[in-house]
């Protein structure tokens, strides 16, 4: 995702200045960023003692998930090809990567930014977000090192199963990031046209930092992304699904004991265009099984289950664990379409560069 | 005989039920007599407002009271050749050339208005810019565009939208660009910049739900017949529900710098109650991107041609 925000500079210039504004704020608020919650989580795999917490509930009952949420943990969603049969880091490992985290948010609050933070061109950082323009994605605090190397937890290599096409589809697309041909709306990404970057990555990543909003109401449970202002307002009613393909597919839920279990399927075919992770396109035949088990007080355990034989040869799972951030935290307006100057600027810049050759 | 007995007291009962009927949802649900219906209360005792809503009005074209006529977007008639009535009959005003193919689907139809005394109390300056702003709709309205619609103008487009109720937030969700307000119900703090859909402060006066707007930018139009804001916008809206089908919606509008004194929109709105009513995507950004972008590029997607 890291790619998208060179281009997107016009276009998420609100958002961004608020992507600035978040993370100071929320520093200011917990004043303890290297707390021993955040010590909690090192060393400590896929939380086991899900059922040992009971969560609050809302007044008509349902457990309650409501809040500001946020992945704020290093893991990458594939196994990175150093670390091949490698499934979870030692413990020195982890203390190493959990005092470079703790080291450079202290130079980050002081003011320090770009490479002097102690950041690495993409192909030289052991973390994921640790990259040289990761500032867009800053947390304001120190993310949480987990010893696992991966989310994805199936197939057992945490790799992506991309079906061979599927591969071809993501080194084209990587090929083409910030490069070109930029000949006509349709070439950026999704992203960059201000659509969506897909419901797979919602809950969890996103180019300001993927807050999310949690809100309930008796028989719905409502997810607002800040990212691209999508939105998922998603029954809990026992309804049937429906008939409509749209972006986000069609999405019933139901409560397993304290797990919200979110069932999605008639997704629209959007695999004709751009797509900065082609993991994250929906196509027809896409099913997405959610699970979201609110562990503790500031975690919610968010398992997806993929399954898309457009794109996948198997279904492929992510254990995910999300932050819930202090109460106060807000969720802003993302007007990007609003704002999409960098469309007509990258399309008059590539006729430009065609004129001057 | 036992059976007439049962017949008149069967006609009764059904009496009774329409007769309550009658009175539960057959008044007219005016402002006036909101105090007679009360809301039923939701787990925490607050008025519950939740369900798929929609305005059945014809506001989104005008606000204001307008007759019917052949299209938002219109040019004038070739000059008549001679005192009218003398001459051969010409037309009237013509359907600009980029929305005539729509014929009677793009026509708009009349409406009474929904502003009070029909008078928007513009300055003189703002005035005219109204009447340019009309007079360049194609290109300047930002509902064309998909842009987010603003308020109080997304509660009377012609789409349904959901009123997602929980304790400290309340979410207004749209369909149109599936834009999204959420009503802060406790202490919220302040917007960080202006916005489209601006800052949204809730309480409860009674069973109606008050919904104090700030931190509005410049950009969103109360209409299609160019009625505009400076981001000195102020909206105050007002949730009565007078019937289990409806709400009673009422805005007041004040911005110094467009308007010599605040002014106030009504109207009833509609619940959709079909079942399994649901808010439908309407991501219309995708839409609009020939409009906006198709001629900007090497290539025109829509026009299947490179340019030069």
């Amino acid at each position: 995702m890291q790619r998208l925000y060179v281009v997107c500079v016009g276009a998420l210039a609100s958002a961004i200045m608020f992507a600035w504004l978040l993370p100071a704020s929320t520093a200011a608020q917990n004043p303890a960023p290297a707390g021993s919650k955040d010590l909690s989580a090192v060393g400590s795999a896929k939380a086991e003692t899900a059922n040992a917490w009971t969560p609050s509930r809302t007044p008509w009952g349902d457990p309650d998930l409501q809040g500001v949420w946020r992945y704020e943990a290093t893991m990458p969603l594939e196994r990175p090809r150093e670390l091949a049969g490698k499934a979870t880091l030692t413990d020195e490992e982890v203390a190493r990567r959990d005092a470079l985290e703790k080291e450079q948010e202290a130079k980050r609050l002081a003011g320090v930014e770009g490479v002097d933070v102690g950041r690495q061109p993409l192909s030289q950082s052991p973390i994921r977000g640790n990259e040289y323009n990761s500032f867009w994605q800053d947390h304001g605090r120190p993310r949480k090192v987990y010893n696992r190397t991966a989310l994805i937890v199936e197939p057992r290599d945490g790799r992506l199963p991309f079906t061979p096409d599927a591969q071809k589809a993501e080194a084209r697309s990587a090929a083409r990031y910030g490069v070109g041909p930029y000949e006509s709306y349709l070439d950026p990404d999704t992203g960059e046209r201000c659509l969506t970057d897909g419901v797979t990555a919602l809950m969890w990543q996103g180019p300001n930092g993927g807050h999310n909003r949690i809100v309930q109401s008796p028989g719905y449970v409502t997810i607002l992304h800040e990212e691209y202002r999508d939105r998922r307002v998603i029954p809990v009613d026992g309804r049937p699904h429906g008939s409509i393909r749209q972006w986000f597919g069609d999405a019933v839920a139901r409560w397993d004991g304290n797990t919200l279990v979110v069932d999605t399927i008639n997704f629209a075919d959007k695999t004709h265009y751009e797509w900065a992770n082609i993991w994250t396109r929906p196509s027809e035949t896409l099913h997405l099984m959610e699970r979201f088990t609110r562990t503790d007080a500031d975690t919610i355990d968010y398992e997806i289950t993929v399954e898309d034989p457009t794109t996948f040869s198997k279904p492929w799972k992510a254990v995910i664990p999300i932050t819930k951030l202090p109460d106060k935290t807000e969720i802003y307006e993302y007007a990007c379409h609003e704002g999409n100057y960098a469309m007509a600027n990258l399309l008059s810049g590539a006729r430009a560069e065609r004129g001057g050759r | 005989m036992r059976s007439g007995l049962k017949g008149a007291m069967v006609m009764v009962a059904v009496g009774a039920v329409i007769a309550i009927a009658v009175l539960r949802l057959g008044v007219t649900p005016t402002a006036g007599r909101a105090d007679a219906y009360t809301a039923p209360r939701t787990a925490d005792g607050k008025p519950d407002l939740n369900g798929v809503w929609q305005a059945l009005n014809t506001a989104n074209y005008d606000v204001q009271a307008h007759p019917a006529r052949p299209a938002m977007a219109l040019q004038p008639a070739p000059p008549r050749t001679g005192p009218p009535g003398l001459g051969r009959a010409t037309p009237s005003d013509l359907p600009a050339a980029p929305v005539r193919a729509l014929g009677a689907v793009g026509g708009v139809p009349a409406g009474k208005g929904v502003v009070e005394g029909n008078e928007i109390p513009y300055q003189p300056w703002a005035a005219a810019k109204k009447k340019e702003n009309s007079d360049n709709w194609l290109t300047r309205d930002p509902e064309i565009k998909c842009y987010l619609p603003g308020v109080p103008r997304a509660t009377y487009m012609p789409y349904p939208f959901e009123i997602l109720q929980s304790t400290d937030k309340i979410l207004i969700a749209y369909e149109f660009a599936g834009a999204t307000r959420t009503i802060h119900m406790e202490e919220s703090g302040s917007s960080p910049s202006d916005t489209w859909m601006g800052w949204s402060r809730g309480h409860w006066e009674g069973d109606t739900l008050v919904v104090d707007v700030t931190s509005f930018n410049d950009q969103t139009w109360f209409d299609r017949a160019g009625n505009f804001h400076s981001d000195a916008l102020h909206v105050i809206e007002r949730y009565t529900p007078v019937s289990q089908y409806h709400l009673m919606y009422e805005a007041t509008i004040e911005d110094p710098k467009v308007f010599t004194r605040p002014w106030k929109i009504s109207m009833p709105l509609y619940r959709r109650f079909e079942k399994d009513a649901a808010l439908l995507e309407y991501k219309c950004v995708e839409f609009v991107e020939e409009l906006l972008y198709g001629q900007l590029g090497i290539r025109d997607p829509g026009a299947a041609q490179t340019h030069k």
